[in-house]
């Protein structure tokens, strides 16, 4: 994000007043594999999911599966917050799910290959119980069961 | 939050975080922050090298031997192309003449869409409220409805989906397929661009404007919030 001394001052306001969390460590998993050797999945904020999937609805914190090799027209968006602009994404889904320029970086031997799935969540989430506690640690277990290394969390 | 989860599991993950403030506090395992407009967490649209360092700057935060890492992308946000957060309908006043048929514009509008979706090759962000494109003049009338405080509703609507998230996911795809279409007019113009066109001379962004206001009228907070993604 632009940093918040340049927003305005409603978003800057809304973004302060977040409840957000507070660590002051974090869990930390080593990637012993060089990435070359890696397999990859994305893990979007961003609410994407197949066409006939069911669309999110604000502040649900389940999941939906995307095939790895599903054209980004089979995709759509349902976080459509006004706090972000919708209109890079509608030119090019690679700003926030960047599955071309991941086949790039396999292409070029720079990454092994991806999962078979990636996964996606709801944006703007306030409470997020479920996810810490069921629904992220349920799509860990699934990254671990298909073999993948390394999640590439994006946001909106 | 997310990464944390995802880290406990034994994945090893990379955030790219739009908000440092809040990154600082809830401490992802590894994360680059990106001084980008929000909507472009990967730099910008159509542009594969920023995109590809982006990545990249990512990517590298999974050879740090610990963490938390927080890293700042190096690139600053280039000044004015985009404002860094998207402008809205209170800001923008209705010009002076506003097309009064929204079920009128909305027709010229969809043979733009349909230019626009010749031109990406069949992906657009229409397609959230399950009628279809041809038939969306019904939903038109029925956000008109809305807005003048009728009693609407479409039989499109499933049982299971509660009104409020239905008139959403209407108005979310009304301005899909103007925002399509009028890049499919207008190729060149920015986000910003589109957004004031909207509110300031469609007759869609005026009704959507009412829709808002009935939303925002009522004491349930589910209707609130939609008002809040309608229009702000």
């Amino acid at each position: 994000m632009p940093r918040l001394d340049r927003l305005p001052q409603l978003n800057r306001n809304n973004l302060l007043m977040l409840p957000v969390q507070v660590n002051d460590t974090a869990p930390f998993t080593r990637l012993v594999t060089p990435l070359a050797a890696a397999r990859l999945a994305i893990v979007t904020t961003a609410g994407l999911h197949r066409r006939g999937d069911r669309p999110f609805g604000p502040g649900e914190q389940t999941y939906r599966v995307i095939p790895s090799d599903a054209p980004t027209r089979d995709l759509i968006q349902s976080h459509t917050s006004l706090g972000f602009d919708r209109v890079p994404m509608m030119r090019d889904p690679n700003i926030c799910f960047p599955v071309d320029r991941l086949r790039e970086l396999i292409a070029r031997g720079e990454l092994c290959g991806t999962g078979p799935h990636h996964y996606s969540f709801m944006g703007a989430q306030r409470d997020l119980k479920r996810i810490q506690e069921e629904t992220g640690p349920e799509v860990g277990r699934r990254l671990r069961d298909e073999a993948v290394d390394v999640a590439l969390i994006t946001p909106t | 939050m997310l990464a944390r989860a995802l880290e406990a599991e034994g994945i090893a993950t990379t955030c790219i975080s739009m908000v440092r403030e809040h990154t600082e506090k809830t401490k992802p395992p590894r994360a680059l922050f990106v001084p980008f407009p929000f909507g472009h967490a990967l730099g910008r649209p159509d542009d594969p090298h920023l995109q590809h360092r982006v990545l990249r700057a990512a990517l590298d935060l999974l050879t740090e031997p610990a963490g938390p890492v927080l890293r700042d992308f190096p690139d600053d946000a280039e000044a004015g192309v985009e404002p860094p957060a998207p402008a809205q309908a209170s800001g923008i006043a209705p010009a002076d003449a506003v097309p009064d048929d929204p079920a009128l514009e909305t027709a010229q509008m969809r043979q733009y869409h349909e230019q626009w979706l010749a031109r990406s090759g069949g992906r657009t962000a229409f397609g959230l409220s399950g009628v279809p494109a041809t038939r969306f003049r019904g939903a038109v009338r029925f956000l008109q409805a809305f807005a003048a405080g009728e009693d609407a509703d479409m039989e499109e609507r499933p049982a299971d989906l509660p009104l409020v998230n239905f008139i959403r996911y209407c108005a979310d795809d009304w301005k899909a397929l103007y925002f399509e279409g009028r890049l499919a007019m207008k190729p060149g113009v920015t986000g910003d661009d589109v957004a004031r066109w909207f509110w300031a001379e469609t007759a869609a962004g005026q009704v959507l404007r009412r829709v808002r206001d009935r939303l925002d009228a009522s004491e349930d907070p589910r209707w609130k919030a939609a008002a809040f993604g309608v229009a702000r």
